[in-house]
């Protein structure tokens, strides 16, 4: 029963039967328990997870599961619903499940007031389904109808409140900008199944791309565009720009949601997919180049946009845009020049950073979530602040996950943070030429940011917990600290993100399960052995130390001076205060014109269109009309006109 | 029996099966368009026997024995719904029947007048003597469907 | 009507009238009658109708009987005809059900004559008893039930007489023109007739009563119709063949009155025409089945003497199972009718 091998199919199939109970069953049977089936699969999961992953550490090849299960057959294409676990997708998996259960106990406490608690449980049970299932597919079809499906449950989350029109607007913006990316998903699988074997498994493809490449006739434009597809659908997934649009606007959701799907697990699907795909990428240079580019303009833009930021969750979302960027910028990184094979290292640093970020980020979603909770939905920081005594457990568990997050040393943060500094810092130093100077920007831009986030997070979090005590009208007279369902996922997020740094950072256990189980099987010719850098670790702690004294001075030591500062540079501040103003760009050059569009096409569809089909549709009718006398009812008269027809016919054939 | 003679009873059936034809038709009392679709059976049974004498086989004439019983079976129902029919409205005519028609199409009415009808002579009622017996409750106005 | 004007051309349509005009005057004339005839609100006097069916029903006997020989069969034939087709004329143009029910039993009574013409009598009786009989008596108390106090308004008019009449006419005049093509001398049938009958002959008067007297004939008229037809049917066949030359022999030994040979010629002409017959829209073939023990099928034209045994013979062999469900077909029928008019309404009780 608890083979690894079972678990495996059983880690997607518990949600989905929770899922499925709540939908059928929940509303009518035990619409205030509902979380109970939720909660339930999740936990199942996460113990399957870990039996999967104590598995995968034990074993010499991956688990494998269903290669044999035809899901499309036609022609030459056929896809299965084959799953498997190597390293990357157990350590994935261990991740999304246990967050994922964490956040699913906060939210029993959380949504407990909400009318439509059985809804919010089913889809977020639905989305660990589709979640598991896209880390855990074997293929690109099952990863793609997963991918999809996530999407569509991130669509009924963020929309949970449909009533709300800005949560319905965001939820619709969502999902159509992510679909933007879902095409360039789609076209570059189909480039990929199309040159690269006819075959859609991950292994196929790698394999044969790697032939072709040692026999020299493999296409690199060919394979630059592939990889360049995907990345498109990653980004769109993991909001990058210049797709990154939607995610500030998702935080519309319940503060769970925002938690679970646009900080922790979905939105790092787009940097699971191009790690997955590092065997394409290490091929590809150009393509990483343009990946890293795109993650570390994110990383910086993301992080000028948060710094003046007021709403708690949005500053979070910046946050967490951010934070992607950087593991794109690190993806981006793994080049192979030479001896110097970086793509072992960009690899681990990314899924890392994405491993810490998942327990940082949550926490912060959930402490801003209880916060929020405490506020009475008032999340903006302007209207409340020294909310310590107030809110002691959420005041603790919220500096845990910000000083994670701003890389104070020795914390989890910092040691991702850091492999991800040193991953470009190498790529500036092996890469020769133009990429190299670009690499060397993008390392300056990678510190730059790192304080930006220190700064950022020790102002969000000063100026809610420090300062004077002030406490919105909503909130009334006492308003109270998260409930004990609520309290224990944030302390267990609480020491995850201070321990888990300390505990896999400097002791390389997380590199080795990825380098063991993963790396070395799938592309060890583009990975080779690294050593750390003491001097880097110093420099980012100085930053990231120098961007929390900033705050402090700004916020705590001497209040005035923030506003002070902000009047002297006004532009650049109104500039990063409307978010660089993308959104009335993209209103401007992208919704405009596709309106206008629409418009042109409903005048031709109304008009000439519907108006030619009405005109076809008058002829029955003008015919009806003409002939209908004869319908009188009389039965008489209907033999009559059968008389009338034979004779007709009898004489015509007589007559000719 | 020459082929000629032959033509001469084919056509002596189509002339009865023509004139049964034109009579349905144009009659509208149900029972004569009910007699008219028998006379054309008639014609029918003409043809058919004629056929079996003239090529020596009687499975004309058995065919005949076969309307015959078909033609019985049909005047049972046939009159029984036309009595049916004759309780809901009162009236054999069957132009009372138009409610299949079109629904925005006017019910066709006789048109031309005829000869003015003899109205039934209007004798003298005497009140009845003694005491008014009790009104009956099955005499009531009975809708009709 | 629209496939009429879709279908004919001008030659066609002048062409079938002119061969046709002694069909189409008949059924003609009747359209008119029964036009004129049919009730209605003010119609003429029943004369004229009458005087106009008359005379088609005169003129149709003249088109059917000019090429018959005169006998008393003919006369018999036109006699009970005419009598049905003037009852039936009469039956549809009544104004009152009760006069129209008895002229349909007069229909049935002639069309019982003319069964009895075309060696039926056992239908002839089985008509009477069941039609005459029963059916009619059925309609007519229906009448007396449903109408007690005489023709009705409905009774008085009548539904698109002058379509109903032209269909009607179209419709037989169709169906005369063709059967008058079908059979017309010249025919596989009508020379087999002939033939049959020059087969048939026993002495030098029956060969002068049938095919003409050569010697009264001068040289030039002696080519017999009848070998011409058959040399214009046989045309096909090569010169030399045997069939061709027993033609010839035909009207070789008529000329000089040879009645034996001319029979053995007639009968060897015969038998190669008799597969030349049109089988289409027969009942299974003629001919009786190997198996056959009772023989059913008889020779064109000759029904046996015991038509009821023969009758019954037929019956309950070739066609047992559909008397059977004839049988099951009136049971359910019995049934019916006394569900659906034994129910009653409240004002009939």
């Amino acid at each position: 029963m608890f083979s690894p091998e079972m678990c495996l199919w059983m880690i997607p199939f518990l949600p989905l039967l929770g899922s499925v109970i709540i939908v059928t069953l929940g509303r009518r049977m035990f619409p205030d328990r509902c979380h109970v089936p939720c909660i339930a699969g999740a936990i199942g999961a996460c113990v399957c997870a870990v039996v999967v992953f104590v598995g995968v550490i034990s074993e010499t090849t991956p688990l494998r599961f269903g290669r044999e299960i035809a899901w499309i057959q036609v022609g030459n294409f056929s896809a299965n619903f084959s799953l498997r676990a190597d390293g990357l997708t157990a350590v994935m998996l261990v991740m999304v499940t246990f967050i994922g259960s964490l956040i699913a106990i906060y939210s029993a406490g959380y949504m407990e007031v909400d009318e439509s608690y059985p809804r919010f449980f089913a889809a977020v049970s639905a989305f660990l389904f589709f979640m598991t299932g896209l880390v855990l597919a074997n293929n690109f079809v099952l990863l793609y109808a997963c991918w999809e499906g996530v999407g569509l449950c991130s669509y009924l989350l963020i929309g949970f409140w449909y009533e709300k029109p800005s949560a319905a607007a965001a939820a619709r913006k969502a999902f159509l900008v992510t679909r933007l990316g879902d095409i360039g998903l789609f076209i570059g699988i189909l480039i990929l199944w199309h040159n690269f074997g006819h075959s859609l498994e991950y292994d196929d493809i790698f394999v044969n791309v790697k032939a072709q490449y040692d026999a020299g006739v493999l296409d690199h434009n060919l394979l630059y565009w592939a990889c360049i597809c995907l990345f498109i659908g990653a980004a769109g997934k993991s909001a990058q720009f210049p797709l990154h649009v939607w995610l500030p606007d998702a935080m519309e959701g319940p503060s769970p949601v925002s938690a679970l799907i646009h900080a922790a697990t979905m939105v790092t699907a787009g940097v699971y997919l191009v790690a997955r795909c590092t065997p394409l990428f290490g091929l590809a240079p150009d393509a990483q180049l343009l990946v890293a580019c795109t993650g570390g303009f994110t990383a910086l833009l993301a992080a000028l946009i948060a710094v003046t930021q007021t709403d708690l969750k949005r500053v979070l979302a910046y946050s967490t845009l951010s934070q992607l960027g950087y593991m794109f910028l690190a993806l981006g990184s793994g080049v192979v020049v030479g001896e110097h094979k970086l793509a072992g290292l960009a690899v681990t640093a990314a899924i890392f950073h994405l491993f810490t970020h998942a327990f940082f980020k949550a926490l912060l979603f959930l402490a801003a979530g209880s916060v929020m909770h405490a506020m009475h939905d008032v999340i903006d920081m302007t209207k409340f602040g020294g909310l310590k005594k107030v809110l002691p457990i959420t005041h603790w568990t919220f500096l845990c996950g910000a000083a994670a997050l701003a890389g104070i040393p020795l914390l989890s943060g910092f040691w991702s943070k850091d492999e991800i500094l040193a991953t470009t810092y190498e790529a500036w130093h092996v890469s020769g030429g133009a990429a190299s100077g670009i690499y060397c920007l993008l390392f300056f831009t990678a510190l730059f940011t790192a304080g930006l986030t220190a700064f950022y997070t020790a102002r969000a979090y000063f100026m809610t917990f420090h300062g004077d005590e002030k406490l919105p009208p909503e909130a009334g007279e006492h308003p109270h600290d998260a409930t004990p369902i609520m309290a224990w996922p944030l302390m267990i997020l609480a020491v995850g993100a201070v321990g888990v740094g300390i505990v896999l950072g400097p002791t390389h256990l997380f590199e080795s399960v990825l380098e063991k189980k993963w790396i070395t099987a799938q592309f060890a010719h583009l990975a080779s052995p690294h050593s750390t850098n003491l001097l880097l670790m110093v420099t980012s702690s100085v930053v990231a130390c120098i961007g929390v004294g900033i705050a402090y001075w700004l916020y705590v030591a001497d209040p005035s001076a923030a506003a002070s500062v902000a009047s002297r540079m006004a532009s650049i501040y109104d500039l990063s205060r409307s978010k660089f103003y993308f959104d009335e760009i993209y209103e401007l050059a992208v919704v405009w014109p596709m309106n206008a569009f629409a418009f042109i096409c409903r005048v031709v569809d109304q008009y000439v269109l519907d108006g030619l089909v009405d005109l076809f549709g008058q002829v029955p009718a003008v015919f009806g009309y003409l002939v209908r006398p004869v319908q009188n009812g009389l039965v008489q008269f209907y033999a009559l006109l059968m008389a009338l027809g034979l004779a007709g016919f009898l004489l015509s054939v007589l007559l000719r | 029996m020459s082929p000629a003679h032959l033509e001469g009873y084919l056509v002596v059936g189509a002339v009865l099966f023509a004139l049964g034809l034109v009579g349905f038709l144009t009659r509208r009392n149900m029972i004569i368009m009910f007699l008219s679709a028998e006379m054309m059976l008639q014609g029918v049974a003409v043809n058919l026997v004629a056929f079996a004498h003239f090529r020596g086989n009687l499975g004309g004439q058995v065919l005949v024995l076969f309307i015959v019983a078909v033609a019985a079976c049909e005047a049972a129902i046939a009159l029984a719904l036309v009595l049916m029919l004759f309780r809901r409205r009162k009236t054999l005519d069957v132009s009372v029947w138009q409610e299949l028609r079109e629904p925005d199409q006017e019910p066709i009415e006789d048109e031309g007048t005829l000869e003015a009808e003899e109205k039934p002579e209007d004798f003298q009622h005497l009140t009845p003597a003694g005491a008014e017996p009790p009104a009956r409750k099955d005499t009531e106005e009975v809708s009709h469907v | 009507m629209i496939s009429l004007l879709l279908f004919a051309d001008g030659e066609g349509v002048r062409g079938f009238f002119r061969e046709n005009w002694l069909v189409l005057l008949p059924c003609a004339l009747g359209f008119v009658a029964i036009y004129l005839l049919m009730p209605r609100a003010n119609r003429l006097p029943a004369l004229w109708g009458g005087v106009l069916a008359g005379l088609a029903l005169i003129l149709g006997g003249f088109v059917l009987a000019r090429s018959q020989v005169f006998s008393v069969e003919t006369i018999l034939f036109l006699a009970f005809s005419g009598l049905a087709i003037a009852a039936g004329v009469m039956m549809i143009t009544q104004s009152n059900p009760v006069h129209a029910a008895l002229s349909f039993a007069m229909v049935v009574l002639s069309v019982c004559g003319l069964f009895l013409l075309q060696a039926a009598p056992f239908l002839m009786a089985a008509t009477i008893i069941i039609y005459a009989g029963a059916i009619v008596v059925t309609f007519l108390f229906v009448i007396m039930l449903a109408q007690q106090e005489g023709p009705s308004n409905a009774d008085q008019r009548s539904r698109e007489p002058f379509l109903a009449s032209l269909a009607g006419c179209v419709l037989l005049a169709s169906v005369w023109s063709i059967v008058h093509k079908t059979y017309q001398p010249g025919d596989v049938e009508s020379l087999l007739a002939t033939l049959t009958k020059v087969a048939a002959v026993k002495n030098t008067d029956d060969v002068k009563q049938v095919l003409g007297d050569p010697q009264t004939m001068k040289p030039t008229e002696r080519d017999l119709p009848l070998v011409e037809q058959l040399r214009k049917h046989f045309a096909s066949l090569p010169p030399d063949h045997k069939t061709l030359n027993d033609i010839a022999a035909i009207k070789l030994h008529w000329a000089k009155l040879d009645v034996d040979n001319l029979k053995a010629s007639a009968e060897a002409v015969r038998k190669e025409l008799e597969p030349h017959r049109n089988r289409q829209g027969s009942l299974g073939s003629d001919t009786p089945h190997p198996k056959e023990k009772t023989p059913v099928r008889f020779e064109p034209g000759k029904l046996p003497a015991g038509n009821v045994a023969a009758i019954g013979r037929t019956l309950f062999t070739d066609y047992l199972i559909p008397v059977e469900l004839a049988a099951t077909l009136l049971l359910v029928a019995t049934i019916g009718a006394i569900v659906i008019a034994g129910r009653r309404s409240e004002e009939l009780r």
